[in-house]
């Protein structure tokens, strides 16, 4: 009996070990581009199964997409695996981690030919360390049968007829809610916690994530909701309901811009170069409607219902640098007044 | 027995003994050294490297100074102490109903009990929302029938709230543990006390309740972990950073920020603290579970149903209300999954077509679907293997752990527990680390995933299985070593079978646990296992929440079907 358990045991161990001996071997014979990315992009409704296969038959390169968590655990991912890196490309990290992201060296500039054809506002990053691929708009999202007139801009939050009605996002567990913080920050300066301090009646619930925030506004349970401009299109394209809009505010909305960078210790720079121009031109349509998200690309030519959207007449960003040394204290600070 | 023949075996039977637990535990050690300890203590001694690569206690002490994490952390371990506590009262009256009356319904009841486990806590908070919110089932019918212009019921987004969350996911935990170990209770000591005329409420008070407690402790103890760690309720249900727990601010630094090292300083002060607790607790316990040991495991003596009308009416009220209590939220999820928008206008109706999208039978635009077949079989095959390793494991963890003198094998226990005691967030920080090691096939990563599930399962079985392994007299082991029998006979044929009911109830805990896991899955997957939780996760991600909720009824049939059966393989053996 004990002989049998202990047989058990290094069976249980060597099992493993023989298999990876194997897929080291199979490794070697045909090089693929390893390319991490968020979940969502990897996913069965995301953009991975509609674009990947198309580049491996443009290129001959084999692509494995590794689904490798959301924005800054992306980062932390590669900087885990620094010692036995296995990513080529990373596809997925926000302009606001961009000083991090160049503080790890993990990455290396690239700058593709397809950057002329992005406007001047989503050049994030004047090293080309991270080069943008997909943006979208933050903007409070209503429901038209609960609200005639929706507000017209972040003050118009404040009114007391929104009592309870408005569904946020925490910044410290999401991006839709940093991102929130970040716009008041852009809008208001230093006087942003003011605006929080007046919002609290209005709002029902801060969330902590998108999809639970969002998860509770279709169920109906507020009016409003912070989200994208282009939430509506998948209503208008999977449901075919126009009941959720999304509001533009003359003074400006929020813009988050998705970066994509190469990864410095890569065998595969050429691939992963071949990948970044593919990533920039014809995978743009597919990414755009797949994540719901607007395209870097201004070629590119997108399906009638991005049209219904409105436009966005200001894109409102905030710097990096200033991002990366003030995050701590604005967190600080909106918890101080939110928990209050 | 004849007391000289006795001592003459006694050190070869003890020797022979101690090895046979010892060499019988060596693989849960083993597992759990290589699938957490290691990664997990790589990534927590990143606490005290400096920026300069240093070593420094600096910035936990800097932690421990800052009154914020001081406030966050007080709230975290009063949200989850009374968490704990409403769990545990809501549990005891039902326990008490499992535990000493047969009736019908029975084994349906406990298996319904456990559903919630397995369900992703962004499903049960909108669960929660269908149910009890604004719009909600409950709302709306009370709107319709009294013609109301508000809605009447508003306990979300408040602090009531959360706790009533928390009850829904964690009272069965609390249920399973004492009732089956209450089923086991000998009645002697309570009908000697009737006998001498004392009343039913002092018996249970004064005689049944203080032998109870190393099952309370047990559950409470996996109840209070669990809520220790939770944040998705605590923020959605509660309504914002008021409702701040030590695991939000793990969350942000380990996931949106970049900073592994305050992630992994935040954790230990968080560790520390839940094993603090934990080694009360198992302190605690096993002074008590001596006193049981020298009793005899009773002999079956359900009545079929309680004696006075008072007794009939109170059970039937508390049966029905929990009922309600546990399928409100789940009910919702199965409506939702029903309803559907009717084109081009605001109608929700009747509609099986999320169903058909999720099995492949309806194309929606640009969405490749009918995979929840393939990962349903999935998410079944591995929870299924699982269970049976994580049963194997923690019987044999708890051998050894019983097999020890009192006051010894603590630290083995302590051990074993640690993988409820670690933030899933770090835990998933030490996955990327194995992830990186191993060599990525479909067959390491399954076979990670069933091992990474066994370690998270484990510490379940071991608590439901030690407190009634404590119980059994160790007079009946010895009698038979002693009559000839072999160590493993013994255990085989007299510890097993007295276990079955524990047994029963850990493998129920098991399986859901696995079947609704999803962060080590999501790392140690690769993209190529896809279970059910992550389809779940997925098809949220993307807008998809009837189609998220279609999955999850499916989800609660199965599970269902799967606890029913366990049930009846444990009402059947508990007959034999």
């Amino acid at each position: 009996m004990e002989k049998h358990l202990i047989l058990l045991v290094l069976a249980v161990l060597v099992v493993p070990l023989a298999l990876s001996a194997q897929g080291s071997q199979e490794k070697a014979e045909t090089p693929t581009l390893t390319v991490y990315a968020y979940d969502s992009f990897v996913s069965e409704w995301g953009p991975g199964p509609l674009v990947i296969p198309e580049f491996e038959e443009q290129t001959g390169i084999s692509v494995n997409l590794v689904s490798a968590g959301n924005g800054g655990e992306l980062l932390s991912r590669v900087e885990l695996e620094k010692h036995n890196p296995r990513a080529d490309v990373v596809i997925g990290i926000p302009h606001e981690l961009l000083h991090e992201t160049l503080q790890s060296q993990l990455f290396v500039p690239y700058k593709p030919q397809a950057m002329q054809d992005i406007p001047e506002f989503l050049h994030f990053d004047p090293t080309h360390t991270l080069v943008p691929f997909n943006y979208g708009n933050f903007a409070f999202v209503y429901d038209s049968q609960q609200v005639q007139h929706p507000p017209q801009s972040l003050d118009d939050l404040l009114d007391p007829k929104w009592n309870r009605s408005i569904i946020l996002m925490d910044p410290r567990t999401s991006s839709v809610g940093m991102g929130l913080l970040e716009w008041t920050i852009a809008v208001y300066g230093d006087r942003y916690l003011e605006w929080w301090e007046d919002v609290k009646p209005n709002v029902l619930t801060i969330a902590d994530g998108w999809s639970s925030g969002y998860g509770l506004f279709t169920q109906g349970e507020a009016p409003l909701v912070i989200s994208y401009t282009t939430s509506p299109v998948y209503h208008l394209l999977y449901e075919e309901s126009d009941r959720f809009k999304s509001i533009v505010f003359p003074a400006g909305n929020m813009a988050v811009i998705e970066g994509a960078g190469i990864v410095a210790s890569s065998p595969h720079q050429e691939e992963a170069r071949k990948f970044i121009e593919y990533l920039l031109t014809d995978a743009q349509r597919d990414i755009a409607v797949a994540n719901i998200m607007y395209p870097v690309n201004q070629t590119t030519e997108l399906p009638e219902v991005f049209q219904a959207i409105p436009h966005v007449q200001k894109n409102l960003t905030l710097d990096a640098d200033r991002i990366n040394s003030e995050r701590e204290q604005w967190l600080r600070e909106w918890v101080e007044v939110m928990s209050r | 027995m004849n007391q000289k023949a006795h001592t003459a075996h006694m050190p070869d039977i003890q020797r022979d003994t101690a090895r046979f637990y010892r060499t019988m535990s060596a693989p849960a050690l083993v597992l759990l050294t290589f699938l957490f300890l290691i990664p997990v203590g790589i990534i927590l001694s990143k606490a005290f490297i400096t920026e300069g690569g240093q070593f420094s206690t600096e910035r936990l002490i800097t932690l421990i100074r800052d009154p914020y994490i001081l406030r966050v952390l007080r709230f975290t371990v009063l949200q989850a102490s009374v968490s704990t506590l409403v769990s545990v009262l809501i549990a005891l009256p039902g326990a008490y109903l499992l535990a000493n009356f047969q009736f019908r319904g029975k084994s349906i009841i406990r298996a319904i009990c456990t559903i919630p486990f397995v369900l992703p806590s962004i499903l049960v908070v909108l669960g929660f929302v269908i149910f009890y919110g604004n719009q909600g089932i409950i709302n709306t019918a009370f709107v319709k029938l009294f013609h109301l212009s508000e809605p009447p019921v508003k306990i979300l987004y408040s602090f009531k709230a959360v706790i009533l969350a928390h009850a829904f996911y964690n009272f069965p935990i609390a249920l399973g543990l004492i009732s089956s170990f209450w089923e086991q209770l000998p009645v002697r000591y309570d009908q000697a006390a009737m006998v001498m005329g004392a009343r039913k409420w002092t018996v249970f008070r004064t005689v049944t309740l203080p032998r109870l407690i190393p099952a309370i402790i047990s559950a409470a103890t996996l109840i209070f972990l669990f809520c220790f760690s939770s944040f998705v309720i605590l923020l959605v249900l509660g309504g914002g950073p008021q409702f701040t727990t030590l695991e939000v601010e793990i969350y942000r630094r380990a996931r949106m920020t970049l900073d592994i090292e305050g992630a992994a300083a935040l954790s230990l002060l968080s560790i520390g603290f839940t094993i603090l607790l934990v080694a009360l607790h198992l302190w605690s316990q096993r002074l008590l579970s001596h006193q049981e040991e020298i009793e005899q495991i009773d002999e079956r003596r359900r009545g079929r149903t309680p004696t006075s009308p008072l007794a009939t009416i109170s059970s039937i009220l508390y049966l029905v209300l929990s009922v309600i209590f546990v399928l409100g939220p789940l009910v919702g999820i199965v409506y939702r999954s029903f309803q559907a928008p009717v084109s081009r206008s605001q109608e929700m109706v009747f509609s099986f077509v999320w169903y058909r999208q999720l099995f492949g039978f309806d194309r929606a635009i640009g969405s490749p679907l009918g995979i929840a077949a393939s990962a349903l079989v999935t998410s079944i095959v591995i929870a299924a293997i699982a269970t049976v390793i994580s049963l194997f494991v923690g019987t044999l963890l708890a051998a050894r752990l019983r097999s020890k003198e009192a006051g010894k094998g603590a630290s083995i226990e302590l051990y074993a527990m640690l993988p409820m005691a670690v933030s899933s967030v770090v835990i998933g920080l030490g996955y990327y680390l194995i992830s990186s090691t191993v060599s990525h096939s479909t067959m390491v990563s399954r076979t990670l995933i069933v091992l990474a599930h066994t370690v998270i399962a484990s510490p379940f079985v071991l608590r439901s299985i030690l407190p009634e392994y404590r119980k059994i007299p160790r007079s009946y082991t010895q009698a038979a070593l002693t009559l000839g029998a072999t160590v493993p006979q013994t255990f085989s044929s007299i510890d097993l079978p007295l276990l079955r009911p524990a047994l029963a109830t850990g493998g129920a805990f098991a399986f859901a646990l696995s079947m609704g896991e999803i962060n080590a899955t999501l790392i140690l997957s690769d993209s190529s296992v896809v279970t059910v939780p992550i389809i779940m996760y997925r098809l949220i991600g993307s807008y998809n929440y009837a189609g998220a909720c279609a999955l999850g009824t499916i989800l609660i049939l199965c599970c269902a079907i799967v606890f029913a059966t366990i049930e009846r393989v444990r009402r059947s053996s508990s007959h034999a």
